[in-house]
């Protein structure tokens, strides 16, 4: 790892202006990616901005929505009365993330923030356009098991490896985000981005901003009928093959409402809004459900090694919405 | 102070610019003269370590350390290269094993993707600083009782897990402390034994 | 409340949970400097040149050792490795010339005097490359690559070649176990000092102490006495550290070249290529019956893979000799040299990778006869040796069998696939065989009584995590009569009297005979000692001999007057000694010619399936093993235990990758290598028949490192199938296989 310049903001100005000012310089906030990411060579940031003293780990009640400071630690948001009462998703797709001892370091703006876990993105002698744009995807002809199905290019077919973003693309959070001078508020689903031409940018996040916070609107009667389901090679510790958020709105064996998100497919946290409208007033039946599975697959397309996410994915989104269902 | 002021709170300019020039060796040029001086007379590294290393103060099972590090050095190299603390371990380096687990003001954390430089002011608990002198803490009697290990490597970071396991509140069943210890891998494959040990430490109760 | 030891408590325990047990990489060395290696990034071709400036001018470093400036390494082959084709034991010698013999092969060491420096300098050294096409592809075996070519890779045929093929009931199926790395907790390691020009002293991650001496000792053509080697602790193996590596050579010439001691610790991603792996293999299995399972033929057939400088075999196909009375076994074996690093043993080694085929095709044939699998093998057991006709010096698989079978219910099961559930997951049950030889190899133990009724046994051997001090502690404390916690057994030291390397899971075996055999004499000079005390001659008493002696808590006393008796203590005062040693070589006794010895467990494993997304969870796990006696339970069944963890990863999980297009590791690293972690283990039930063996040793131990872990692949595998009605022959089973 290079050595590099270290200092602590004492405030969101503080790290703005310096983010603004040097192209070199990094947040770094639980490290948990960054650090790794250094210690490979993908990242070499001249400068780290320590923005641990902020006050931004609050998670609180506000009109029409919860709002979750971007400091929050993943372990704390996931057993926070608030989050457990009102979005049990959120809590459960923290839970199924990483471990304990990384959740209880990562933050909510850091897991947003993480870089794809492809192989050749981490290695730095491999192509990869997304850590050296034009050199090349090194999956898309190579070992892509854990590769996208959904709005991927030739560019790049790596997948977002957040659990925790799945839940918050599907219970319609936005995102905070400040620099020096404003401060704008967007749809969760609009801050990652699909790799396109320009892979090397995961988010609609531009120099010299951060993340302060999430709100999550809690006007809605998802808590009693959702669930985070991950498939994953291994039970504990390891990244979604697949995973799906599914929250349902019901009344009687009936439909109101239906929200849909899954890990491990793209570049960003896929909401399945076709299969979200088709669910919308009908029968939660398990014929239903795999009508809808099937109608999020469409434009689904795989590579040589994950051909299996055709089945996989449609299969878990039917499971995770019976699961849903029953509760 | 103004925010500017407390942005670069301990870098000058001169040694902003050298740290620029020691770590990518190159635009010679830029170097203050009485530092290529020094280069000449051979004491770059001497220089180089002066204006690359920072003040830290770090409580240590109940010890002040004052040090000088660079802010490179995770916490888990400071421990075990720096200070000689050799419990915590190097299983992987990368966040991917559990065996460097510590806790930092009580809370289990992975010291190989912690910087040192970040941890100024905190207490770090170790495995070595968990037993009171002779007297093994609860958790380490149960992993000798219920042979909790084998090679003994993952070991440090399994117990110091565990005990935060129990402390927090994860440890109500079997599977729980399954999941909430899915963190710590032992490639030996002790997992029954210490699920066992963890088992007896929470349901004998006490404060541990 | 203080914790007070216990019979069967390791012996180290209190090392290892308090963090002071020091494993290689932890020993403090003053002036100390840092070893960091760099990987070539092409697989195939030569160094055409090398940039090391930038390294070198990089703050702290104190040398860039590549194949242009290394100090000459005198027991290296001269003008570089000679390879035309592999060579048995013939390691990679580290930057002995330019070639380019695999992906990630080290050019470069970094030397620094911290960690971070040397990290960061090792990211400075660049290559360029005269590169050639490589072969990492087991698609290209047989095409492009050719197998090794000499009389040891002869068909292996007993009775009709290819028998099976006749038999009216037939299975032919291919099985495929992919790449599996060791990778040990503890990374491999090595602190290297010299001490002048030929005097070294190295701490060294090793199961094999006398091994890694020797290999030092060669390599730099230095003198026994003048090469000291550690290895108090060892954080796993799992056959890894059997051998030593290039890594430890290449430490010794970084504080050579230094002048300084050099700490070199291999990175996660760098134990994926340095210390060897189980190689990928594709087996064929044909097995022929009678309609009423009676075996006719087996045909094994195993394609492997080896380094380009080195071959490599083990013994896949041995299972299918031995494992079952059959007249008919035709075995073939080939090794594809491609440009990859040497495989090496891995837990319960070829026999793993072979067991995982024929106890699964065994499953196959008696779904086939719709008979029971365990009626099966009984059908076929094996009284004696079938290759042979040697009686076997213990065998109690029957006993196994039937104790593992009522344990996890296999009767009440019901046989017919997809036929039992809990909720919506479907329920499965397999079970296999495991064998493996029992093997006892040479070994040296010293023992010293001293004045104050201790004892110290010591040994060259190394402690990986079985628990070899606390067994060999109990063999020494059964052996002498006194207590466990007056023992001490040390190990890790070179210059300890030569112990066996701690593999094929014979060291119980091998070393507990020493251990034994000089707790014997250790009791004989005792007796002799002792025989002319006062309290021995009485006016009944007269003259007694060292056998008319027994040893009880410390105490000597005559058997047939038990109230006539000695302390070890007052023997050593009385005869003005303070101390009494002993030392002892053990060896197999010619009486084991005669016969054939082998550990056997069989494995019973339920599992969940998940129906529509493939999830697997083991259940339950039962192992009934006969390994002969149980020297020490507690660590007996944690052997077991793991055995069984090592085969969850290997049956659902393990597979390493290497992307062929550049010869190089994809997921080398934990996070992408899936080893199994807490929430994939359920309890495990182990069980011994625990009948002694003491034809092989006079401890009546056999072995157990191996059999915990072979052929558990296939139980699961076995399950899997039973539960879905999906057969998976290529391994891991990952929820993509079963949907
Ligand atoms: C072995 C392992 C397994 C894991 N498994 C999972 C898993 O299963 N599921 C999962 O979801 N995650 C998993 N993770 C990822 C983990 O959740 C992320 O590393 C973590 O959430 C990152 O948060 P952090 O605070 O540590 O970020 P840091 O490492 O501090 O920062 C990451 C990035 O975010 C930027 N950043 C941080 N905060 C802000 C902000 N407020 N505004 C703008 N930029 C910011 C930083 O500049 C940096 O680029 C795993 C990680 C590891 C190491
Ligand atoms: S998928 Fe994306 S991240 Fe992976 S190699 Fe291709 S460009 Fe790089
Ligand atoms: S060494 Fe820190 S998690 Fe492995
Ligand atoms: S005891 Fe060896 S890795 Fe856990």
């Amino acid at each position: 790892m290079i050595n590099f310049n270290y200092v602590q903001a004492s405030t969101q100005k503080n790290v703005t202006d310096t983010l603004m000012k040097d192209g070199t310089a990094q947040i770094i906030a639980g490290g948990t990616n960054l650090v790794d990411l250094m210690k490979r060579g993908v990242a070499a940031p001249q400068k780290l901005i320590d923005i641990n003293n902020l006050s931004l780990k609050n998670i609180e009640q506000q009109k029409g929505f919860v709002r979750i400071g971007a400091l929050a630690l993943n372990s704390v948001v996931a057993e926070n009365e608030l989050v457990v009462q009102k979005f049990p998703l959120l809590s459960k797709a923290l839970q199924s993330g990483a471990s304990q001892q990384l959740r209880n370091m990562a933050t909510v703006g850091g897991n947003m923030m993480q870089r794809t876990r492809c192989s050749y993105f981490y290695d730095t002698t491999m192509p990869c356009n997304k850590r050296n744009p034009g050199t090349g995807c090194g999956a898309l002809k190579g070992y892509n098991r854990m590769h996208a199905i959904f709005g991927a290019t030739e560019n790049c077919i790596a997948v977002h490896p957040s659990d925790m973003c799945v839940a918050l693309a599907a219970l319609n959070a936005s995102v905070i985000i400040s620099s020096s001078r404003s401060e704008r508020k967007i749809a969760f689903t609009d801050f990652h981005k699909l790799a396109g031409t320009n892979p090397e940018k995961d988010n609609t996040l531009q120099r010299g901003e951060m993340i302060t916070a999430v709100e999550i609107p809690d006007a809605n009667n998802f808590a009693q009928h959702s669930t985070y389901l991950k498939i994953r090679d291994r039970s504990s510790y390891a990244f979604a093959l697949i995973s799906v958020a599914a929250a349902l709105d019901m009344n009687g064996g009936k439909i109101n409402n239906a929200r849909l998100a899954m890990g491990g497919v793209a570049h960003k946290p896929w909401r399945l809004t076709t299969a979200e409208n088709f669910l919308k007033g009908k029968a939660a039946t398990e014929e239903n459900f795999k009508q809808a599975a099937a109608l999020a697959m469409k434009d689904a397309k795989a590579y040589r090694h994950n051909n299996f996410k055709l089945t996989l994915a449609p299969n878990s989104i039917a499971e995770a919405l019976k699961i849903a269902a029953a509760m | 102070m103004n925010d500017n002021n407390k942005d670069d709170k301990t870098l000058n300019h001169s040694r902003r610019q050298f740290f620029k020039i020691s770590t990518a060796l190159t635009a010679v040029a830029l170097t203050p003269s009485y530092i290529l001086k020094a280069a000449d007379d051979n004491m770059d590294d001497k220089i180089a370590e002066l204006f690359e290393k920072r003040d830290l103060n770090i409580e240590v099972n109940g010890i002040v350390h004052t040090l000088s590090i660079e802010p490179r050095v995770t916490l888990l190299d400071l421990l075990r290269e720096q200070l000689k603390l050799t419990g915590s371990k190097k299983g992987c380096d990368h966040g991917q094993c559990g065996a460097c687990t510590v806790h930092v003001n009580g809370q289990r954390v992975l010291s190989c993707l912690s910087l040192a430089i970040m941890q100024d002011g905190k207490k770090i608990t170790t495995i070595e600083g968990l037993a009171k002198g002779d007297e093994l803490h609860p958790m380490q009697a149960a992993f000798i009782k219920h042979d909790g290990f084998q090679c003994g490597y993952c070991t440090p970071g399994q117990i110091m897990s565990a005990v935060a396991c129990v402390r927090e509140g994860h440890a109500n069943n079997e599977d729980e402390i399954r999941s909430y210890m899915a963190g710590n891998i032992c490639r030996c494959g002790a997992y029954p034994n210490i699920v066992d040990a963890i088992t007896e430490v929470k349901q004998k109760g006490g404060t541990i | 409340m203080g914790y007070y030891f216990e019979d069967g408590d390791r012996v180290n325990g209190k090392d290892i949970v308090t963090g002071k047990a020091k494993y290689t990489a932890e020993h403090d060395i003053p002036n100390l400097a840092y070893g960091v290696l760099v990987g070539s990034t092409i697989a195939k071709g030569s160094i055409a040149t090398m940039d090391t400036k930038s390294a070198e001018n990089a703050p702290g470093v104190l040398s860039v050792i590549t194949h242009l400036n290394t100090p000459v390494v005198p027991g290296y082959d001269a003008g570089g490795l000679p390879i035309k084709t592999p060579v048995s034991g013939k390691n990679l010698q580290v930057f002995n010339g330019p070639t380019i013999y695999f992906n990630g092969q080290p050019i470069a060491l970094v030397v620094a005097d911290t960690y971070e420096r040397a990290l960061f300098a090792a990211t400075l050294v660049k290559a360029q490359y005269n590169k050639e096409a490589q072969v990492t592809d087991f698609l290209e075996a047989g095409k492009t690559v050719k197998a090794i070519d000499t009389a040891k890779y002869k068909d292996n045929i007993r009775g009709e070649v290819d028998g099976y093929k006749n038999a009216p009931v037939k299975i032919e199926a291919e099985y495929i176990v992919p790449i599996e790395v060791h990778n040990p907790m503890e990374m491999h390691a090595t602190i290297a000092l010299w001490d002048g020009d030929d005097k070294v002293t190295v701490y060294e991650k090793t199961q094999n102490i006398k091994s890694a001496q020797r290999n030092v000792m060669s390599a730099f053509k230095l003198k026994e006495e003048n090469v000291r080697l550690y290895a108090p602790f060892v954080g796993g193996g799992f056959g890894s550290a059997l051998r030593t590596w290039p890594h430890c050579i290449a430490a010794l010439i970084g504080a050579k070249k230094t002048g300084r001691p050099v700490k070199l610790v291999l990175g996660r991603d760098q134990m994926f290529n340095s210390v060897g792996y189980r190689p990928y293999t594709l087996q064929k299995i044909g097995l022929g019956a009678t309609a009423d399972g009676i075996l006719i033929g087996i045909t094994h057939e195993a394609n492997s893979i080896t380094s380009m400088y080195e071959e490599f075999n083990e013994g896949s196909v041995n299972i299918s000799r031995s494992l079952y009375n059959c007249p008919n076994v035709t075995t073939r074996y080939k090794v594809f040299p491609f440009n990859v690093s040497t495989p090496t043993y891995m837990r319960g080694p070829g026999e793993a990778t072979g067991a995982f085929a024929l106890e699964s095709a065994l499953d196959e044939l008696a779904y086939k006869l719709n008979m029971d699998p365990i009626e099966l093998r009984l059908k076929n057991y094996a009284e004696k040796d079938p290759e042979n006709g040697k009686p076997y010096s213990t065998k109690f698989l029957k006993e196994a069998y039937k104790l593992g079978a009522d344990k996890i219910g296999w009767a009440q099961r019901n046989p017919a696939v997809r036929s039992m559930k809990e909720g919506e997951w479907l329920v499965g049950f397999g079970m296999s065989t495991g064998v493996f030889g029992a093997y006892r190899n040479n070994a040296k133990a010293l023992a010293r009584i001293f004045a104050d009724g201790t004892l110290l046994v010591q040994s060259a051997v190394s402690d990986s995590g079985p628990g070899t001090a606390t067994s060999m502690t109990k063999i020494a404390a059964d052996g002498m009569g006194i207590a466990s916690s007056k023992i001490t057994f040390q190990l890790g030291d070179s210059a300890l009297p030569p112990g066996p390397g701690q593999g094929g899971s014979s060291t119980t075996a091998s070393l507990g005979s020493a251990v034994h055999d000089v707790c014997e004499s250790l009791k004989k000079k005792l007796a002799e000692l002792a025989k002319d005390a006062a309290v021995f001659h009485t006016e009944t008493i007269h003259n007694p001999k060292p056998e008319d002696f027994v040893f009880e808590n410390g105490y000597i006393l005559l058997a047939t007057d038990r109230t006539k008796k000695l302390s070890f203590t007052e023997v050593l005062k009385q005869n003005n000694l303070n101390q009494v040693e002993v030392t002892e070589e053990s060896k197999g006794s010619e009486e084991m010619k005669k016969y054939t010895a082998f550990s056997y467990n069989v494995h019973f494993v339920k599992v969940l399936v998940h129906p529509t997304t493939g999830v697997v969870k083991i259940n339950r796990v039962v192992a009934a093993a006969d390994a002969g006696k149980i020297i020490s339970y507690k660590t007996a069944e944690s052997q077991i235990i793991g055995g069984a963890v090592g085969g969850i990863g290997m049956a659902l999980m393990e597979e390493g990758v290497i992307d062929d297009r550049y010869g190089r590791w994809v997921n080398n690293n934990f996070a992408d290598y899936h080893v199994p972690v807490h929430t994939d283990v359920p309890h495990i039930e182990a069980l011994f028949v625990n009948q002694p063996d003491y034809i092989l040793s006079p401890t009546g131990a056999k072995g157990m490192g191996e059999i915990a872990l072979i052929g558990f692949a296939a139980a699961v595998a076995n399950a899997v199938y039973h539960a879905t009605g999906k057969r998976v022959r290529e391994l891991p089973i990952t929820p993509d296989k079963l949907i």
